[in-house]
């Protein structure tokens, strides 16, 4: 390869950069750089020169008004990234403090509170269990003995209202009794303590904004492109992640007729872990696909025929999260991997990992970032490897002794302070020994040859640093194609730029914008505002790949660009090549007017701002189809993934929930009975009315007091549950037990006591086992000893969540657990989904947790049954 | 008033954010921020006051449309937003790096480079009134001035405004100017040059009209004076100044002046202080052939070339001149030189380069001396070159598209891999498909010397000769 007979002129400085870094909106524009003699008109008399920037390009033009879907969306949510005001502070307050100090207040405190809210488990769990007894949410005043050992919240809650209500305010105190409070729970109240579990939060906040600001780890992109290797450009394969966590690798048959469909159903990967990046490259007629996500990376073989199907070669895993692989275009099966411990590996399918580097500092000089990078070079058996700071090439087979800098940021690439290394790209289809380095302010392209010195730079202006890119080669000496993407703006550029060999590098043409996914927006057909705005969130989701193909058809060029989004939509346009174009500046008429009346200002103000501002018909489709598919998938999946809810339905029938509406046909009949029986002034012996009298069970007969254990114990092997009364025995305190036995022997007494009929009839009777209760207690009125119930029904409960008050308000029995159930299910947060119904008799659907078994039901199955 | 605060508060802002960068930050308060200064951090959640837009915030917007413009090449767009902007002269406080006259600058150039309608002489007049805007940025603006006629072939004007922009005098310069006007100067002392090489070309074409002549004559030697000063001036400072070192040094060579000539040369391609441009060591050994030093000199300025770049396209004389030379040694250099070059991409399909290392495998071969040194040689690409430049595919490929090409290779991987190769086995069966002499010549040969593949491959052996 020849080397440019001369270079464009510069200066050459060591040291760190001079010129001041920050933001500078149109720093690329209005500049030719330097100029070169040569050019074509070297026999001329005139000598003719070249400018390194301001040639004339290609020209490109969007074919369509918008991007379009290629895929259609697959069911399952996704569900988008946090935004800033998820985790930034904001009130009034805030923006003073942000003045004198940061940027950004974190909003560590709501996200505690959240934390507290949604995982009380995990927060409180064993002291909120022991100290339940202690906390009294009522209204009511607490009474003399309750007071001494029991703290009532409701005053509390109060003044935490009350402080949120005045959150921001500069003169706020805290409430001494919430100050209090704290002082005497801080230190043991919770389950994880404080500090650390603080510390891990913030740290996750931190890392969260961070991302949220750069997010490092897509570099690279996720999508590929394989083209087909005969050479035809019909059709190809589009390499993609998809799945709601981006963790299914797809290999996608798509055809290229206009506008780019899919064939067939993709060829699927399971993968364990969020897909970052995909990789290809082709080598010897096969495409070698390298996928890479946090811990794992694997390479995938596809052979250049058609509908060959993909084959996985070998997975590796890392300890660290990997930063970075690329795929050899030299050798097959050759891989580069960097993980962000700072070592950097040749990873070769046939032989395995080699280490060539390991160093956790950056190049040179400090910055903190743990990204790395490595790519390939002109020479199979050298790598260039990168940090922030620049660009090493070393030698695998002596990677300490043979090395030297390839890029450095700092003066002698003509760099400004805080500029660092984005993404760099081996750029050998165009050229074997050219590189392409972007950084959140410039591109560079730079010559192996000719290290340190870009032999191009250019100021891109770009609004989120340049996270992808990929390269359409040119014929030597014509234009080569370069595109830039950014991943939260979706930002994409299309630069061209030439020479190399011959002729020194030039960009030619100037930068040309892209069509990214949010711009489909508008052409999209008008939507509810809810679903608009559903759909704002999705098609403006940060970007996560870029692909792009040339086709050339004869005469006919043109470019298709695949853009995907964190959400998975592939989306594409294409660019048609313009061959014919105005000759550039030299020849134009002078004979113009003054510049005061130019008639550059003439034109009118409504000049397109596009080619065409309505999609074309089969666009038009698309969009629909694509619509049509995406909110399909939003319904389909919604009764999976929102966290489990409580239907109330379900707890209470409709006619539970219309209140008294009218005494039900039992109620009637009962009533009537009733009436009947006053009239008559006889009395009830059985309350059923035979038709719903329940069959008979086998009914123990026990004797009022204490059985003997031999009796218990054999009763308890009757009904089957012979271990637990074992586990009774041996597990249970003998002071909990005879605490039990109390209860509910006074319980029973008030029972009995309370056994009147209007009492009775407060509650609904639905339910037979009810039903079998009361006909049990009510129908020997004196005398005769008690007649207990069979064990599966429901026993009698005791007080958990004060059941006198659930008494009061004449909520019956069956409906005081259910209810107090599923007020522990809200007080403990969706855990586990509902599980059936099990040996507790009561015929409700209720959703229990693994916790409140261990909490309220167990105590209750394991109290043995006494015959009082 | 509400607004104006609102401005002076964000104003602040963007000055702590700045004075924070400077000063090195701890590592708790960088977390903050992303791990990359950022040309435009996200905008902060935008609470309810802030709908209003005030002068700051109209600026920024009509920048962004017209960044919108450009980049989708909308150029009368761009303008009308352009005009508007102007207005942003009016309040430029902003200590930003590119302030708003400088954007003026750039965004107008830009859109009159493009714009159809645009002429020269508007594009001028929009150039002087750039040049007065900023002071600092006099001489830039100039610079690009130059530059935009130069490329339209306003090789006059263009002197004029260099010589204008030369003597321009403002204040204390800065070193950011005083590289700028350095530049002014080179670029004079170029198209001074362009003028002298002009000159020349007249006085050798007319060498019999002696009136005429001496006039000519002496206005060249003017033009060379003028250029050597400046030029010399610029290539002492470290750089890339290839067009102005090649110009001096003809202008020198002309003269008769080998010794500054060289010295020049020499300076540019071995001071530490320049970038290790591969072009310097180019100049300096054509330069020595043209002076027609002696053979070791152009060997040892070439291997210092094979040293920084194995894939310069001069290596291949390189090993030419070296399999040429008696001494043992030399030879052996050439064999290295051909192996690196090889091992670049850029060099996979070199008929030339193949031919040569195809031509020095078969003299050691034939000879049967110095095998070791194809050894040693293999022995670090025995492990990459059978797929890098020998595999099926490769020798399919080859095969369609340069029959010379694939002969070479298979010499070569025929020695090196034996008969069995892959990439051997294929071209010699396809050449003897086609009844090609040259390919059944090759088999033979590559069959008679395959104990020497054995002798490549295997274990060092003690017996070979030293």
């Amino acid at each position: 390869m020849e080397f440019p007979a001369a270079l464009f002129p510069s200066y050459f400085c060591a040291g760190p950069p001079r010129e001041e870094g920050g933001p500078a909106p149109a720093a690329g524009w209005g500049e030719h750089g330097q100029v070169l003699e040569g050019g074509p008109g070297r026999r001329q008399v005139q000598p003719a020169f070249v400018p390194r920037r301001g040639a004339t390009g290609e020209r490109w033009e969007a074919a369509d008004s918008a991007a379009v879907p290629v895929l259609l969306p697959r069911a399952g949510c996704w569900i988008p990234s946090p935004a800033p005001q998820d985790i930034l502070y904001r009130s009034s307050l805030c923006r003073k403090l942000r003045i004198g100090k940061s940027g950004a207040t974190l909003d560590f405190a709501r996200q505690l509170g959240h934390f507290f809210v949604d995982h009380p488990e995990d927060a409180f769990g064993s002291l909120g269990r022991l100290l339940h007894k202690n906390f009294y949410l009522g209204n009511a005043k607490l009474k003399r003995p309750a007071r001494n050992s029991t703290i009532r919240m409701t005053a509390l809650l109060e003044d935490i209202d009350r402080l949120e209500a005045r959150r921001g305010c500069p003169r706020q105190h805290l409430a001494s009794r919430l100050r209090w409070f704290s002082h005497l729970c801080r230190d043991w109240l919770f389950e994880v303590p404080l500090g650390l579990l603080a510390d891990c939060l913030h740290e996750e906040l931190t890392q969260q904004w961070s991302n949220l600001l750069f997010d490092d780890s897509l570099t690279g992109g996720a999508l590929a492109w394989l083209p087909p290797e005969d050479g035809g450009t019909t059709r190809g394969c589009l390499v993609y992640p998809g799945g709601q966590a981006m963790n299914h690798l797809y290999f996608q048959d798509v055809v290229l007729e206009g506008l780019p469909h899919t064939r067939g159903s993709p060829v699927q990967f399971e993968l364990s872990g969020r897909i970052r990046q995909v990789a290809a490259a082709r080598v010897d007629g096969q495409d070698f696909v390298g996928v890479r996500s946090d811990y794992h990376c694997g390479v995938w073989r596809v052979p250049g025929k058609t509908g060959a199907a993909p084959a996985p070669l070998q997975v590796i895993r890392t300890d660290v999260p990997a930063s970075c692989l690329t795929v050899s275009p030299h050798l097959p099966g050759e891989l580069s991997v960097c993980t962000q411990s700072g070592t950097v590996y040749l990873w070769s399918v046939e032989t395995g990992l080699q280490k060539l580097r390991h160093d956790s500092q950056t190049m040179f000089f400090r910055d903190h970032s743990p990204w790395r990078w490595s790519d390939f070079t002109a020479h199979p058996r050298v790598l260039s490897c990168a940090d922030r700071t620049g660009l090493q090439c070393l030698d695998a087979r002596a990677p300490k002794r043979c090395h030297f800098d390839l890029f450095k940021v700092g003066e002698e690439a003509g760099c400004q302070q805080g500029e660092r290394v984005v993404l760099p790209m081996y750029l050998g289809r165009a050229h074997p020994s050219q590189y392409l380095v972007t950084t959140q302010f410039s591109v560079y392209v730079l010559d192996e040859r000719l290290p340190l010195v870009p032999v191009l730079k250019w100021p891109h202006m770009m609004k989120a640093p340049p996270l992808f890119a990929h390269l359409m080669p040119g014929k030597p000496e014509r234009s080569h194609r370069v595109l830039l993407g950014a991943s939260r703006t979706q930002e994409l550029l299309l630069l061209q730029y030439r020479g190399g060999s011959q002729s020194a590098c030039q960009l030619a043409g100037t930068p040309q914008k892209l069509h990214n996914i949010a711009g489909c927006l508008q052409h999209l057909p008008t939507q509810l505002p809810h679903r608009h705005h559903l759909l704002q969130q999705r098609l403006s989701a940060p970007a996560a790949g870029l692909a792009a193909m040339l086709q050339e058809d004869g005469p006919h060029k043109s470019m298709l660009i695949f853009q995907l989004s964190e959400a998975g939509d592939v989306f594409c346009q294409r660019l048609t090549h313009k061959a014919a174009q105005a000759p550039a500046s030299p020849s134009r008429d002078e004979a113009t007017t003054a510049p005061g009346s130019s008639p550059l200002f003439e034109a009118p103000a409504s000049s397109p701002h596009g080619l065409g501002t309505v999609p074309s018909p089969a666009a038009a489709l698309r969009y629909r189809r694509w619509l049509r598919a995406l909110f399909r998938a939003w319904r389909e999946p919604a009764r999976h993934t929102w966290p489990p809810s409580l239907s109330q339905r379900r707890l209470f029938t409709r006619r539970d929930l219309q209140g008294p509406a009218g005494p039900s046909s039992l109620q009637r009949q009962m009533r009537q009975r009733l009436r009947q029986t006053m009239q008559e002034g006889g009395r009830i012996q059985c309350w059923e009315p035979l038709a719903l009298q329940p069959p008979p069970l086998p009914q123990t007969r026990e004797l009022a007091g204490v059985p003997d254990p031999l009796s218990t114990r054999l009763t308890a092997a009757w009904a089957g549950d012979w271990e637990q009364w074992w586990e009774e025995r041996t597990s249970f305190s003998v002071a909990q037990r005879q605490q039990a036995l109390r209860e509910q022997r006074r319980r029973q007494k008030r029972a009995r006591g309370r056994r009147s009929l209007s009492a009775s009839f407060t509650s609904s009777l639905t339910y037979q086992s009810e039903l079998s209760e009361l006909s049990d207690e009510g129908s020997p009125p004196a005398g005769s000893p008690p007649v207990h119930r069979p064990p599966p029904s429901p026993a009698p409960d005791e007080a958990l969540l004060s059941s006198q008050s659930f008494r009061c308000r004449g909520i019956p029995k069956e409906r005081r657990k259910t209810l107090r159930d599923y007020l522990s299910v809200w007080a403990e947060g969706p855990c586990e989904p509902p599980e059936p119904p099990g040996s507790q008799a009561s015929q409700l659907c209720i959703p229990s947790s693994q916790s409140q078994l261990s909490s309220a039901s167990q105590p209750r199955r394991k109290r043995p049954r006494m015959g009082f | 008033m509400d607004s104006f605060l609102e401005e002076d508060a964000e104003a602040v802002v963007v000055d702590g954010k700045r004075r924070r960068k400077r000063r090195r930050t701890p590592a708790a308060q960088a977390a903050l921020h992303a791990s990359l200064h950022l040309p435009f951090l996200p905008p902060p959640p935008v609470s309810s006051n802030e709908h209003k837009l005030n002068f700051k915030k109209s600026k920024e917007a009509c920048l962004s449309y017209i960044q919108d413009a450009l980049l989708q090449k909308q150029w009368k767009r761009a303008a009308e937003f352009l005009t508007c902007y102007v207005e942003s002269l009016e309040k430029d406080y902003s200590r930003e790096r590119i302030g708003a006259s400088e954007m003026i600058w750039r965004i107008g150039t830009e859109i009159l480079w493009h714009h159809s309608q645009s002429s020269v002489k508007e594009f001028s007049c929009f150039m002087e009134q750039m040049k007065t805007l900023g002071v600092k940025r006099y001489l830039k603006v100039c610079l690009e001035h130059v530059f935009h006629l130069l490329c339209n072939g306003q090789i006059d004007e263009a002197y004029q405004n260099l010589s204008l922009a030369e003597s321009w005098r403002f204040g204390e310069q800065t070193a950011i100017q005083d590289k700028e006007m350095k530049l002014i100067q080179a670029y004079r002392g170029l198209l001074d040059y362009c003028s002298w090489s002009k000159q020349k070309s007249i006085l050798l074409e007319h060498g019999e009209d002696e009136f005429s002549d001496l006039a000519v004559e002496q206005e060249m030697h003017s033009y060379f004076r003028k250029a050597a000063v400046n030029l010399k001036e610029i290539i002492k400072i470290p750089g890339v100044w290839d067009v102005f070192v090649k110009c001096y040094v003809d202008l020198l060579e002309f003269y008769g002046d080998h010794n500054e000539a060289r010295q020049v040369l020499n300076e540019y391609a071995y001071n530490s202080k320049f970038p290790a441009n591969p072009n310097a060591h180019v100049y300096l050994y054509q330069f020595l052939k043209r002076q027609g030093e002696s053979k070791k000199s152009l060997i040892s300025a070439l291997k210092i070339l094979h040293d920084i770049v194995p894939s310069h396209e001069l290596m291949i004389n390189f090993n030419t001149m070296l399999q040429k030379s008696k001494k043992r040694r030399k030879r052996r250099l050439g064999l290295e030189v051909i192996f690196a070059g090889l091992d670049y991409a850029g060099w996979k399909e070199n008929e030339k380069a193949w031919s040569c290392l195809a031509r020095q495998v078969k003299q050691i071969v034939i000879s049967e001396k110095h095998l070791d040194w194809i050894k040693q040689e293999w022995n670090s690409r025995k492990d990459w070159w059978p797929a890098f430049h020998f595999s099926r595919y490769l020798a399919k490929r080859n095969w369609q598209e340069n029959k010379n090409l694939s002969y070479e290779k298979a010499l070569v991987a025929g020695i090196l891999l034996g008969r069995d190769c892959k990439y051997f086995k294929y071209v010699s069966h396809q050449g003897s498909k086609a009844q090609l002499k040259r390919f059944r010549m090759l088999k033979k040969f590559v069959t008679r010397h395959n104990a020497v593949y054995l002798r490549i491959s295997g274990p060092p052996v003690s017996s070979l000769p030293p």
